[in-house]
């Protein structure tokens, strides 16, 4: 039987229908064998190895356990017979915390808080990779007053420890990640008073990382530019765009002069891990490692019951589609099984989105490793699924199929306009590596299936073959040439650009002068304005009859 | 008092049989709850009349080798939903009201171990299975199985 004093001591919710936590029980024994010697005075020597375990489970119990004074002592009592750099203290804290953060009560979670403070003043072993699972415990979509005091908290006490903070880019980063990602839910969604105080703490720490530390967060790559896009038209944000497109030197980091330089890094894998929590990703891969495709139907609805219950809450599925592409790559052995493949889950959450604003959010997201793929720095892991999704809507979903094309070439054209060609080669690299390593036999049902719209068919099909963007689109206009009965131009570039356009425009002379039809007309207006581009030479080699046509 | 962590023999579902004894030692994930049923008896408790209350709840329940409906009870209503893993010590798999139904009973004890990781079949359906206890030797044959899924008791 316990001594009433330690039954008094909760650490985790405990229903009446819940099994005992083994973690718990082997930390509440050792306090409860070791409580005599947890007061002053402490025993200052040295203990076995067995020992010295048993009382830092004995403090890690009471630390988080006691009433805050008590708490202290406990720490005190710890810093004066650590002998591991507080390795296996640190270590049992994060097991607690990556295993049964949800259940642990409240006064815990704030008595640990306080602990993992502590713990950075003390530089302990391992301290950065627990403050980096509390990270993780913020969930994003979540406006519930718990989950708010945790993203507040926790900014607070990595505020305070800011030089700390300074000696580990990786937490700084991770951080930086977080909470410009939750700034722009708290901007747009959360609109009462409770995160007026959070907002303008998340405002303050991004925008010092953002200028001051830039060297830091170049390694973050592709997505600090997506998060930042996301929060660029918060007041306080929209210099810093703007510095981030066209003045980037103002950052001060030698060697950084363009946003390319970002987008073409790819974004690491543990920031991925971030969007997410540690139970959303306990149930992700053991979807994607266990589970075969027809019998997925109970898991999801039971994972959307748990995480996208709210309306608010779809503004995470952008996450779990970067973790999904990035984080989690399965191996070949479960490629070639009958699993549930990555982009039936993907699909499944894109059409649970109602809101249009997070279905395209999610898009890009998806599509968002495909604008700047380069095959020596990406994988084609991270491209994958958004081929497949194509592809395998056709034909029971061919409208999901259509919307995902119209707003990759919409992407394409609006992204980044100053440099859509850039985003252009990016994704023909993709679509030429999906068929080049063979995750698709070929395009052609993109470009050929009758249930695809016909002006969607086309528009792929200029962008696929007209492969250099500076070429004139031959197919495009020798077809049109084709139909009209003339001579057939080859659309091959052997010739030079001049000579061969200055044939095109010969024969529609000659041709317009027989049928006058409009569609004749535009499509001679548009051959000349290409080829005013050397209008004093095309002048000179029709004799100064261009503007006959 | 029943503890999870005495080793007892762990079965699998398509093994249970109908019996009165609480035997049926077992972990399941839940598919499905029903509506509960909260129903007053009065009761006699020490000479005193008392108006107790009971609840009711059907379940689906299942792991990797058959399904069962698993008759929740009282407290037992409220703590489990659906994509919980339960360890199931003492159960009994009897007959309730012509359906055959695992529950935990009197000596029995349901505590939920997890969530959502571990795969299951829906068929067969443990309760729909048709027994046939021979009388001269004791010897039950399974006659037929039938799936059926869970039907949702009129509300």
């Amino acid at each position: 039987m316990n001594t009433p004093a330690v039954s008094e001591h909760r650490l985790l919710r405990a229903g009446e229908h819940e099994a005992p936590d083994p973690t718990e029980n082997s930390l509440r024994e050792a306090f409860a064998l070791l409580r005599p010697r947890l007061r002053p005075p402490f025993s200052l020597r040295t203990s076995t190895p067995s020992d010295y375990h048993q009382l830092v489970l004995a403090i890690v119990y009471g630390a988080l356990t006691a009433p805050p004074r008590t708490a202290r002592t406990h720490l005190v009592h710890l810093h004066a017979v650590v002998t591991d750099g507080y390795d296996l203290f640190t270590r049992t804290v994060l097991r607690l915390s990556l295993e049964s953060y949800p259940r642990l009560l409240q006064p815990a979670r704030a008595q640990l808080l306080w602990v993992i403070s502590e713990l950075i003043g003390a530089d302990a072993v391992g301290v950065d990779r627990l403050v980096v699972s509390l990270l993780r415990w913020v969930r994003i979509g979540d406006f519930s007053q718990p989950n708010l005091w945790l993203a507040e908290g926790l900014l607070r006490v990595l505020c305070v420890r800011w030089d700390w903070l300074l000696e580990e880019p990786s937490v700084l980063t991770s951080a930086l990640f977080l909470y410009l990602r939750l700034l722009a839910d708290h901007y747009r969604l959360a609109s009462d008073q409770k995160v007026e105080a959070l907002k303008e703490l998340e405002i303050d720490f991004c925008v010092r990382v953002v200028r001051q530390h830039f060297d830091f967060c170049m390694g973050m790559g592709r997505d600090l530019v997506r998060l930042l896009q996301d929060v660029a038209f918060i007041p306080e944000f929209r210099d810093v765009w703007k510095d981030l497109l066209f003045e980037p030197r103002v950052f001060g980091v030698p060697g950084y002069s363009d946003i390319w330089q970002l987008y073409r890094t790819r974004t690491p894998v543990q920031y991925f891990l971030l969007g997410i929590t540690p139970e959303m990703e306990t149930r992700m891969r053991f979807l994607f490692t266990h589970v075969k495709l027809g019998n997925q139907r109970r898991y999801q609805e039971w994972f959307a019951r748990k995480f996208l219950c709210r309306p608010e809450c779809e503004t995470v599925v952008v996450d779990l589609v970067r973790f999904i592409c990035c984080a989690h790559h399965p191996p070949n052995e479960i490629l070639r099984s009958n699993i549930i493949p990555r982009w039936a889950v993907i699909g499944w959450l894109l059409k649970s989105c109602r809101k249009n604003y997070f279905a395209a959010n999610a898009k890009l997201a998806l599509f968002y490793d495909w604008l700047f793929f380069d095959d020596k720095v990406d994988s084609i892991m991270n491209i994958e699924p958004a081929i497949l999704l194509m592809l395998h809507s056709v034909p029971e979903y061919v409208g999901f199929t259509q919307e995902l094309m119209e707003f990759l070439f919409l992407l394409i054209d609006h992204y980044d306009v100053d440099r859509k060609d850039l985003i252009a080669q990016g994704v023909l690299k993709s679509f030429d590596m999906v068929v080049r390593k063979g995750v698709v036999q070929s395009l052609d049902l993109l470009s050929t299936c009758s249930l695809i719209s016909p002006l969607l068919k086309e528009r792929f099909n200029v962008f696929i073959h007209g492969s250099k963007p500076e070429a004139v689109r031959d197919l495009y206009l020798s077809s049109d040439v084709k139909t009209l009965g003339g001579p057939k131009k080859s659309a091959s570039c052997e010739k030079t650009g001049f000579s061969h356009v200055k044939g095109l425009v010969d024969h529609l002379r000659a041709t317009m002068t027989q049928a006058g039809s409009n569609n004749l007309q535009t499509l001679g207006r548009l051959l000349v304005t290409f080829a005013k581009l050397d209008k004093q030479a095309i002048d000179k080699e029709l004799g100064g009859n261009s503007s006959t046509i | 008092m029943a503890s999870t962590s005495v080793c007892q023999m762990m079965m699998l579902l398509k093994d249970i049989v109908p019996s009165a004894a609480n035997s049926v030692n077992t972990k399941f994930i839940l598919l499905e709850k029903g509506n509960i049923k909260a129903s007053k008896k009065c009761v006699v408790v020490n000479g005193v009349n008392k108006l107790q209350e009971t609840k009711e709840c059907m379940s689906l329940v299942a792991d990797e080798s058959a399904s069962v409906h698993f008759l929740l009870w009282n407290t037992e209503c409220e703590a489990f939903e659906p994509g919980d893993i339960v360890q199931l010590t003492n159960g009994i798999f009897s007959y309730h009201r012509n359906k055959l139904v695992l529950r935990s009973g009197r000596k029995g004890k349901a505590e939920k171990v997890g969530e959502f990781t571990m795969l299951f079949v829906e068929k067969p359906n443990m309760s729909d299975v048709q027994w046939q206890v021979n009388e001269s030797d004791a010897k039950k044959l399974k006659e037929s199985i039938t799936s059926t899924e869970l039907q949702k008791p009129p509300s």
